[in-house]
This record gives C-alpha cells, structure tokens and sequence, in this order.
C-alpha cells in the first residue's frame, strides 16, 4: 500500500470507463448486481474481488482463499487458479474437468463468474470512434487498420488454442501429445509477439507524426 | 462566531493546565469547550472540505481510505456504521457494498458536513439504504449489538475524550464486528518527520489560506494531528476499550496509521 490500493483504483476505474462506453454492457451488468467474484491467482499476494451494483467496485482481499472462501451464498464466487486458466472457465463444460484436474479451486455460484466474462468478452465499443475524437479520423483510422490485423491474429490465436486444449481433453491424449501442443503454442506466441511488435512500431511511428 | 474569534478565545482560556482541560490542536482549553471549537472548524471548512483533501494529500487520502475499505470485510447484507463519515467518502462505496438488503449510517457531529455528505451521495445516486444521523462519536444514539463494521477516518483526533468513543463504538458492535480507525500518526522515520513537519506547519496553512481562505483551520488540523496518540498508544486504548485481536498497519511511512480490533 498505496501501490496495491493504486492498482485497484486505477483498474476500477478503467473498468468503469470501459463498461460505459457499450450502452449494452448496462443489461449484462445489472444481471450481476449485487453479486461478486473473488480471483486468486497463483503467484500473486492478494486476490482480487469484483463487486457489481451500478458500477464495478474492485477490492483487494488480503487473507488467503481458504479462510475467505468459507463465507459462500449464492451472490459470490471464490475462484483460485492460475492466469492461463482464466480464459477456459468461459466454456461451462471445462469447469468440472479444470476441478478435477486440480487447476481450479472454486467456492460459490460457477454462474457468476460465466457472467463476469460474458460482461467483457460482448462489449462492443466502437474504439476508432473514440479515439478519433482525440486524434482527429486519419490517424483513428491508420491505426485501427493495424490493430484489427493483430486483432484477427489473437482471436485465431484464441480459438484454435481452444480448440486444441479442448480436443487434448476430451480425446485424453498422452502427455506425449502435450508438449507437442506447449511447442507449437511457443511458437504461435512468437508470431504473435512479432506482430505485436510491429503494431508497436507504428504506433511510435504515428504518435511522432501527430 | 468567527473560527479566529473561537481561536483566540480557546487561547485566552489557557491559563494553567488542570484536569479539566484538553488540548484543541497546540493549545489547552476546557474540555466542555472543545466539541465546539472543532465543529465551528468543519463548519468553516465543510464547503471545500473534497477539494482541500484532494490538494492536500496529492490525492494520497483517495488511497487510504481505499485500504480501508479493502480491509473492513464488508459483504452484503450488513450494517455499517461510518462515525464521523464527513462528506461520505467511505460511506459511497459501503453503500454499494452492502446493497439493498444491508445499511450504511453516515454519523457526524456536524451538519453542515453531514449536509455536504449528503448532497454528494445524492448526486451519486446513491440513497436507498443510507442513513443520515447527527451524533457524537462518544455517545453513540444507537442500541448496543447494532453494527457489523464500524469505520472512523480521520476523526478521531477531533474528539475530546477518545477513550470514550471507543467505549461507545464498542458497545454498538455486534459480536463478530469490526471497527477501523484510520488517522494520521507518527512517521516511522526522523528523515520522513522532519519533511513532514514542515510541510503542514508551513505549506498547509498557506494552503488553506489560498484555498479556502482559512488558514486556521490548517493549522489546526496541523496540530492535532501532532496532538494525537501514537500507534502503539492508540492500539492499548482499542484494548482498554474491550478490543481483540487489534494491529495496526502504517500507511506512507505511519504519516497514517489504520488501526483495527474486533469485538468477540
Ligand atoms: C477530517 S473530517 C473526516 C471526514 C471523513 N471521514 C473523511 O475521511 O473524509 C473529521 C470529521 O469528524 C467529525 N467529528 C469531529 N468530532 C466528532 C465527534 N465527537 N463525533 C462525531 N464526529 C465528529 C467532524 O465534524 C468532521 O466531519
């Protein structure tokens, strides 16, 4: 503290700015009203609650999850798992699998944190028209050119990760197979890195030039 | 009355220091008098109370009170009293905590800042389930058993005897409740002392003089700042008082301290 304490308010209100620009984000988010979601995740100190009412309010819990995780009703979720869990708990039918597997620890309504991800993963914000107000259209535009691009590539990037995560589970494949998949991951991470590099290097090209 | 009119005649009622007496920031005065010295304080100050925080603390209070948040546990559902809550700050996001099946109660003394409190929280949307009461922390208008988690940011040191609202607090705690205090304290180190010392001793009040043309009120917020009990004390007067399990943790190097204790 106060880095920790300027890390959730920066976040919150990142968050909060980032809902209100999808005016449909306000029907996801009142369904959530009320309820909250905890996040451990392993390797970092604190975990970090996600309270919804009118706003998304962040707080950080600072005693472990199993001291926490005792006081569950059907408004909160306690989840405990590592970062690249995360984008599999959107698929409902990995839950149990992840649990099994130990790579989940989860206490309380599955169903709020399915609607966690859904308020982020369908917000649909027009970024060029938002950015354009700032920079003027060309510039909006010459950058978004480039971000979809990189875009495309990670949303590619996600769904064949997906898929192949999901074939590995539901064909049982031996660990053999495993780290053949970790493998062409890296190097789909390395295509990925380079293209965000060279995204970068627009950017810095664009800013001078603005 | 002016604030310097009550100044100068809490100076001019200092003429030894007997049992009766308490300290209203550097001075001594009478004990009765003190509750009235401090409310013509935020009275004065009340209007500008948000921006002269903002300004003062670079922001820092923002911060503060969000571990303080971050540590009172609140959940839904449960009762939370906010003594000496001010302008609200804390008491806002209680608000949305607790939800519409729990309830905040924004106390304080003074109305002109429970009247400013107000209107922002108002302004904020914020109005179903909270309660507005003019109280004094040391003798708390609320049955015992009635709170989940009481909170007191920056106000302890405004009250004349300090043992008795802790007494109070703790009698208005339900078994299981908590109470945080956050206040300002000693700076753990001499370095950290002296930077500090000249900065609210000579760059607040003129702050305060610029701001909202009331450098007294700084300076007294100065002193009773130095007036008030270091963390260590203040941790045994949470234990005088019937709390258990209490720590404290300091914040920006123990310029502020948040203490915290349990009644079991
Ligand atoms: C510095 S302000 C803090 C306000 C708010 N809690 C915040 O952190 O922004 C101190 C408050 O304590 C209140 N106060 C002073 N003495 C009090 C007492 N004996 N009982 C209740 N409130 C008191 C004042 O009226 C004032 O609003």
């Amino acid at each position: 503290m106060p880095a920790s304490s300027l890390f959730t308010a920066s976040a919150e209100a990142l968050i909060n700015k980032v809902i209100a620009l999808d005016e449909d984000s306000e029907k996801r988010l009142a369904l959530l009203n009320g309820k909250r979601l905890t996040v451990f995740l392993d390797g970092f100190p604190w975990g970090v609650t996600l309270a919804f009412s009118s706003k998304v309010d962040i707080l950080l819990e600072h005693h472990p999850y199993e001291d926490v995780s005792v006081h569950v009703d059907e408004n909160t979720c306690y989840i405990k798992t590592h970062f690249d869990v995360l984008p599999r708990l959107t698929q409902t039918s990995q839950i149990t699998q992840l649990i099994r597997e130990g790579k989940l620890h989860l206490q309380g309504e599955p169903g709020i944190a399915q609607q966690v991800a859904a308020l982020f993963q369908q917000l649909d914000i027009d970024w060029e028209e938002q950015l354009s107000t700032y920079t003027g259209d060309v510039p909006a535009h010459q950058i978004f050119s480039s971000a979809s691009a990189v875009k495309a590539q990670v949303l590619a990037f996600s769904e064949r990760l997906t898929r192949g995560l999901s074939n590995a589970i539901t064909e049982e494949k031996d660990i053999a197979v495993g780290k053949l998949a970790v493998m062409h991951f890296n190097d789909e991470v390395d295509a990925l890195r380079d293209d965000a590099q060279r995204f970068e290097a627009r950017l810095r090209l664009l800013e001078n030039s603005l | 009355m002016s604030d310097t009119d009550s100044r100068e005649q809490a100076s001019q009622r200092t003429p030894n220091a007997s049992t009766e007496q308490t300290d209203f920031g550097f001075q001594q005065v009478e004990k009765s008098q003190k509750a009235s010295l401090v409310a013509n304080v935020f009275d004065s100050v009340a209007a500008k109370y948000d921006v002269m925080n903002d300004l003062m603390s670079f922001g820092v209070h923002r911060l503060w009170k969000r571990y303080t948040i971050d540590c009172a546990g609140v959940r839904a559902g449960h009762k939370v009293l906010d003594i000496a809550g001010g302008t609200g700050d804390l008491t806002a996001k209680f608000s949305r905590l607790v939800g519409p099946t729990g309830s905040v109660t924004l106390a304080d003394i003074n109305l002109s800042m429970l009247k400013v409190g107000r209107d922002k929280l108002r302004d904020q949307g914020l109005v179903n389930n909270i309660d507005y009461v003019q109280a004094d922390a040391e003798a708390l208008p609320f049955p015992d058993n009635s709170f989940d988690v009481v909170t007191m940011a920056f106000g302890l040191r405004n009250v004349t005897e300090k043992q008795n609202a802790l007494n109070s607090i703790y009698r208005v705690l339900k078994p299981g409740g908590r109470l945080l205090v956050l206040e300002f304290s000693k700076p753990a180190s001499e370095h950290l002392s002296k930077i500090y010392d000249m900065y609210s001793f000579h760059i607040l009040p003129r702050m305060g003089q610029v701001v909202a043309n009331d450098a007294d009120s700084y300076r007294y917020l100065a002193e009773s700042i130095r007036m008030h009990p270091d963390q260590e004390t203040l941790k045994g007067m949470f234990e005088s008082a019937g709390f258990e399990q209490c720590d404290y943790t300091n914040l920006t190097g123990g310029i502020v301290a948040l203490h915290r204790g349990y009644k079991f």
